[in-house]
């Protein structure tokens, strides 16, 4: 093994490590404590804490640990880990840095959904009305721009047509959001801020239902990581290579979307993760797929964590909540910026 | 009679103190209340007299001091009324000024006859549409913003913000609105009422041995009031104790974790048009079956217009959330 891979394994061992570690050290921090307590009665030590989480008597403690802080964690860390893999899916097909997994319009679809479910009857972003109409509508729009495409170039998929069906899609789904946000009135406040992104209320139902097509789909995309590589070359090398590629795009789009409208449907639209995570993991591990999928996955995960924490955390002695979208972009883009300039290279 | 007498003295009284704290140019502060209760005075007087009704030009240039400090200048009675709010439709309405209100905004819906009114707009206002109304004045509230305002001005209307910050400043804009408009009888008769009602429940809740339950009320999933929001005045007023009332906003958005730490004894949450929380969707939150309310089963609703609107209907707010608080005491 060469000095250099050996390297990168160490620096992806450490990446699983640092992921574990986020796990455990997030549950630890809220409201009541152990780390980062906001004050107030009642605040568990660090010995309240374990017991809790093995099962204690204090039934309070329990549920916190249990059936709140640890679903709500293990939301975040899904979405992030999701959200980034997907694009660094979309970068290495669209072979564009600015990719990211709202390029085919799934977050101006699914806002237009969960701005549509607002008149449904069945209002408030409490059940199951607003995810599944943000998830149709998310899967709606990709799909019509799909179809655009694929009648547009006669079967084949031209990346030039889908990223301007994309666009004029998004554009299209952006109206409608604002008309009917207009349209509901004193009601758009919340829907803006659902957009914004959040977890501020997760049962272990929610986690189920996420993790199950957020975990099949990325396990999908790693097992594309060469065929990805070979389109790195371009799509004629990667022909040459062997790569079928337009059924590696109808695949990969395929399972992408389906990801992506999973995490908008639980948690909104979480900027920045999906665009800057795939980045700078490439910065630090290299261009090579097998890898930076995986390593975009962990980091993508920490990161989110790290993010909600800020996000339920930061006010947290007002019993404050900020959406996970601001923090996300406020705190993540310094720190890109920051890696960017250590490196001195792209 | 001798009220107005007295009033009539008070008036000339300030007048002459008017001129001294102009003329020696103190507090301006301090001018534009002696303004406003001269206006008021005035104004009252009059129309104690008989006089303010039949004789415009003895209110000539009135100036009173709204909600946001500024000057609103009148010429004569206003006959023709727009509102910019909801809350300001209702105290036109509760005032007896239903049949000069002439436009509305989008969102007032109480009492039923504004919802036939024509609909001025909200967030965007149709200028176009105000101007062929020919408003005498133009009510707006909180959630006008300053551009409308002065876009309105400059077309040269009367604008007028009522935007209380307790229930007592809902009062005070229930009988500068009867001042302006004439109607100070049934203004003050209204307010007078409306405090009576509140003292009855101050009455009953400002004890001090009463227990104060640790009070949640939502207006939407999540969104509770915080200080120096009306809820956090209501809870208090009811004899409740908001749990969010150290919050560092006024309007915040909680979690589950520090809803269940803060352990309410009683959950309220709104019902109307924007929500569709039931008591199941509170009992199944994530961990929320901890709460002493939910083990108590003390959730109830309220209609989310009259908490969230300050207007006449927030003392019928009050006393339903007394009622929830303290059922004891309201038997």
């Amino acid at each position: 093994m060469n000095p250099l891979a050996k390297r990168k394994g160490v620096l992806f061992s450490l990446l699983i490590l640092i992921l574990f570690a986020t796990i455990v050290i997030s549950v630890m921090i809220g409201t009541t404590g152990p780390l980062l307590g906001a004050g107030g009665e009642p605040q568990m030590g660090m010995n309240e804490f374990f017991s809790a989480l093995l099962g204690g008597d204090s039934e309070t403690y329990r549920t916190i640990i249990r059936e709140v802080r640890l679903p709500r964690v293990l939301l975040a860390g899904l979405v992030g880990c999701g959200l980034a893999l997907s694009g660094c899916t979309m970068q290495a097909i669209f072979r564009n840095p600015l990719a990211d997994p709202y390029l085919l319009g799934i977050s101006s679809g699914g806002a237009a959904g969960a701005a549509l479910s607002m008149f449904t009857g069945l209002k408030g972003y409490e059940g199951v009305t607003l995810p599944l109409f943000a998830f149709l509508g998310g899967l709606g729009a990709v799909f019509l721009v799909y179809i655009l495409t694929w009648t547009t170039c006669r079967g084949r998929i031209k990346m030039e047509i889908l990223l301007l069906a994309g666009v004029a899609v998004g554009s299209f789904f952006g109206a409608v959001t604002s008309f009917l946000m207009y349209a509901a009135g004193m009601q758009f406040r919340y829907l803006w801020f659902w957009l914004l992104g959040g977890f501020t209320s997760t049962s272990w139902d929610k986690v189920i239902l996420a993790y199950i097509p957020i975990m099949i789909g990325c396990v999908c995309i790693c097992i594309f990581a060469r065929e990805l590589n070979a389109l790195l070359l371009g799509e004629e090398h990667a022909m040459y290579l062997g790569v079928n590629v337009n059924t590696l795009k109808r695949v990969l789009i395929c399972i992408v979307s389906l990801i992506t409208g999973v995490c908008v449907a639980f948690s909104g639209i979480i900027g920045f993760v999906g665009l800057i995570i795939p980045h700078a993991v490439r910065l630090l591990l290299g261009p090579d797929h097998r890898v930076l999928l995986p390593a975009s996955c962990i980091v993508g995960g920490s990161f989110l964590i790290w993010a909600d924490v800020i996000a339920r955390s930061a006010l947290a002695s007002g019993g404050v909540e900020v959406p996970v979208g601001i923090i996300t972009a406020l705190f993540g883009a310094p720190f890109f910026l920051y890696i960017l300039i250590r490196r001195r290279r792209w | 009679m001798r009220t107005g007498v007295k009033w009539m003295k008070e008036q000339a009284k300030n007048d002459r103190l008017k001129h001294d704290e102009s003329r020696s140019g103190l507090n301006l502060v301090m001018v534009c209340c002696i303004i406003l209760l001269i206006g008021s005075v005035s104004f009252s007087a009059g129309y104690l007299f008989g006089a303010g009704q039949n004789n415009p030009q003895r209110c000539a240039g009135m100036t009173v001091i709204d909600d946001l400090g500024r000057n609103v200048t009148l010429n004569k009675i206003p006959e023709r009324f727009v509102s910019l709010a909801s809350s300001v439709t209702e105290v036109l309405f509760a005032v007896g000024l239903g049949g000069r209100v002439v436009g509305v905004d989008d969102f007032s819906d109480y009492p039923q006859e504004a919802k036939n009114i024509t609909k001025v707009g909200s967030f965007n206002l149709n200028y176009e549409l105000i101007v062929s109304l020919k408003p005498d004045l133009i009510v707006g509230a909180d959630i006008t913003s300053r551009q409308q305002i002065s876009e309105l001005e400059s077309r040269g209307f009367a604008v007028m913000i009522l935007a209380p910050k307790t229930i007592h400043g809902i009062l005070q804009d229930i009988r500068l609105i009867g001042l302006v408009s004439g109607n100070a009888e049934k203004a003050m008769n209204l307010a007078n009422s409306l405090s009576a009602r509140i003292d009855a429940v101050l009455l009953k809740t400002s004890n001090a041995s009463l227990s104060r339950p640790r009070t949640y009320l939502e207006y939407y999933p999540y969104w509770t009031f915080g200080p120096g929001s009306f809820g956090d005045d209501l809870i208090r007023m009811a004899g409740g104790s908001n749990i969010a009332m150290n919050a560092t906003i006024s309007y915040p958005m909680v979690n589950d974790e520090w809803v269940i730490q803060s352990d309410p004894e009683v959950i309220i949450y709104t019902v109307g048009s924007g929500t569709s929380t039931t008591n199941e969707t509170i009992k199944a939150r994530p961990g929320w079956s901890q709460i002493t309310a939910v083990k108590e089963n003390r959730i109830y609703s309220i209609d989310d217009n009259i908490v969230a609107r300050p207007g006449p209907r927030m003392v019928d707010a009050l006393e339903s959330l007394a009622k929830i608080i303290h059922p004891e005491l309201f038997r």
